[in-house]
């Protein structure tokens, strides 16, 4: 798979999370909790794989890396905001649905006008592109010290 | 070579020196997460830091404390070296020195809050800047302990170095203001269109969700909400992004990049980083058509329209 493949693929694992999580109702606190766990871990890892691998490597041919990284600092705010409300608040599915917008603006950015620009780097810098990208991807995925930090994260961000 | 020329080589140098993004993304990340512990206080905090309730950036405003504390220091170092000072100028120079650190600190917050939003050229421009100040900084806390210690003449020249450096420093933040517009409002304040123009067909609005047009080369967002159509201005005043790309948030308009949010009916910030308003519109619906007129800045948003102005 290519690079834009890989992260689109990705984006629509995202996407999917905020669905499901903006359709829960306040009673459902475990399934709440469990898609906001899983929403946290993905985002680090999606975050991680973009910052480390896939913006260093379009930074010639692409103009939108400040604007993408504004993005990401504001859906990790939101992330924090959702953290703090607690699953069973009727505010929790208002936060949700601001968290869901602010993705959806990112991907949107992503997937319409960066990705297109990233074919300037030729389909076969891409394919390899791609394929660090899922490696990394599945190795952060499997990683214990990520899993640590997102505890710590979630710890954190929940006492604050 | 000109002195501007020469400036101006510096400038372009520091813009292009991509070496400065990889600490560059390091500083930011600690900034943000500095706020990420602030917890629920972050955003009133930067708020308070940015000047959205000034109405323009407080950074600005507040490094004049130390450029004139540390001038004065200057001043009352050369009347201490040369012997005409009088008994109470030493402990002088030490008390403004300390009022030139403690502004510093207060300046160095406000700044790197509103730096951690700077793209590109900027960003970098920002770093050194920091790095400078910060430099300076140090060498007036040094300076402060000295005269403290009684090691009155590193004292003066420690804050000597520090005040060139303040100097430096001073032209890349004029740099970051005048050339790239950092703080300034970005947002397009024409006077058009001054009589109603239709834009949108009203069966093109849904309910909640933020629509970017353009009229007569103005960008406007519409919004539909609670049965009235709402329209603002549709570039950010912060760093001009679409805010026709924004969304709502608890009837608020989000701006996709940095997160402002702007009440509709008033165009004011509910939230930074932007400090200026948004320019409102007045709105009506006209066979079928929405049509938009720009509001006069000195209405107030709940006057009404004259005989006189409804029937232009």
């Amino acid at each position: 798979m290519k690079a834009d493949q890989v992260l689109t693929a990705h984006h629509d694992v995202l996407r999917g999370l905020l669905r499901e999580l903006a359709e829960t109702t306040d009673d459902q606190v475990a399934d709440r909790r469990r898609l906001r766990d899983r929403l946290l871990r993905e985002l680090e890892v999606h975050t991680q794989i973009e910052d480390e691998l896939f913006y260093p490597a379009v930074r010639d041919v692409s103009p939108l890396l400040s604007v993408a990284h504004a993005e990401h600092r504001q859906i990790d705010e939101q992330l924090a905001t959702v953290m703090r409300t607690p699953v069973d608040d009727p505010e929790f599915v208002t936060e949700v649905r601001m968290l869901s917008s602010t993705l959806h603006h990112h991907t949107f950015e992503e997937e319409q006008r960066m990705f297109p620009q990233a074919h300037a780097l030729g389909e076969e810098r891409l394919e390899e592109l791609g394929r660090q990208l899922q490696g990394r991807q599945e190795e952060l995925g499997r990683s214990g010290a990520m899993r640590l930090i997102v505890r710590l994260k979630r710890m954190t961000l929940k006492l604050v | 070579m000109s002195v501007r020329s020469r400036l101006e080589g510096v400038l372009g140098a520091v813009e292009r020196w991509d070496l400065l993004d990889a600490p560059g993304y390091q500083v930011e990340h600690g900034v943000a997460l500095t706020y990420l512990l602030a917890g629920r206080y972050a955003r009133p905090l930067q708020d308070l830091l940015h000047g959205v309730w000034l109405g323009h950036p407080l950074h600005p405003a507040l490094v004049t404390v130390p450029v004139g504390a540390w001038t004065a220091a200057l001043v009352l170092d050369g009347l201490d070296a040369t012997g005409r000072g009088g008994p109470g100028t030493g402990p002088a120079a030490r008390a403004v020195v300390g009022v030139g650190v403690a502004g510093a600190v207060a300046s160095a917050a406000t700044g790197f809050t509103d730096w951690q939003h700077a793209h590109d050229g900027a960003r970098r421009v920002g770093l050194v800047h920091a790095g400078l100040n910060s430099a300076a900084l140090a060498l007036y806390g040094w300076s402060f302990a000295d005269r403290g210690r009684g090691r009155a003449v590193r004292a003066r020249v420690t804050a000597a170095t520090g005040l060139a450096l303040t100097l430096a420093s001073s032209w890349l933040g004029g740099a970051l203001s005048y050339r790239h517009g950092l703080g300034t409002d970005h947002a397009d304040r024409s006077p058009e269109p001054r009589r109603f123009t239709p834009v949108l067909g009203q069966a093109d609005l849904v309910e909640g969700e933020p629509v970017g047009v353009d009229v007569a080369g103005v960008p406007v967002v519409l919004v539909a909400r609670d049965g009235e159509v709402h329209a603002v201005g549709g570039t950010c005043p912060h760093q001009g992004a679409p805010l026709g790309e924004g969304w709502l948030h608890r009837g608020e308009l989000v701006c996709p990049w940095h997160g402002s949010r702007f009440d509709l009916a008033t165009g004011e910030p509910a939230q930074g980083p932007s400090t200026a308003p948004l320019p409102c519109f007045e709105t009506r619906v006209s066979g079928g058509q929405v049509e938009v007129r720009r509001r006069a800045h000195w209405r107030s948003p709940t006057a009404t329209t004259t005989a006189e102005e409804a029937s232009r």
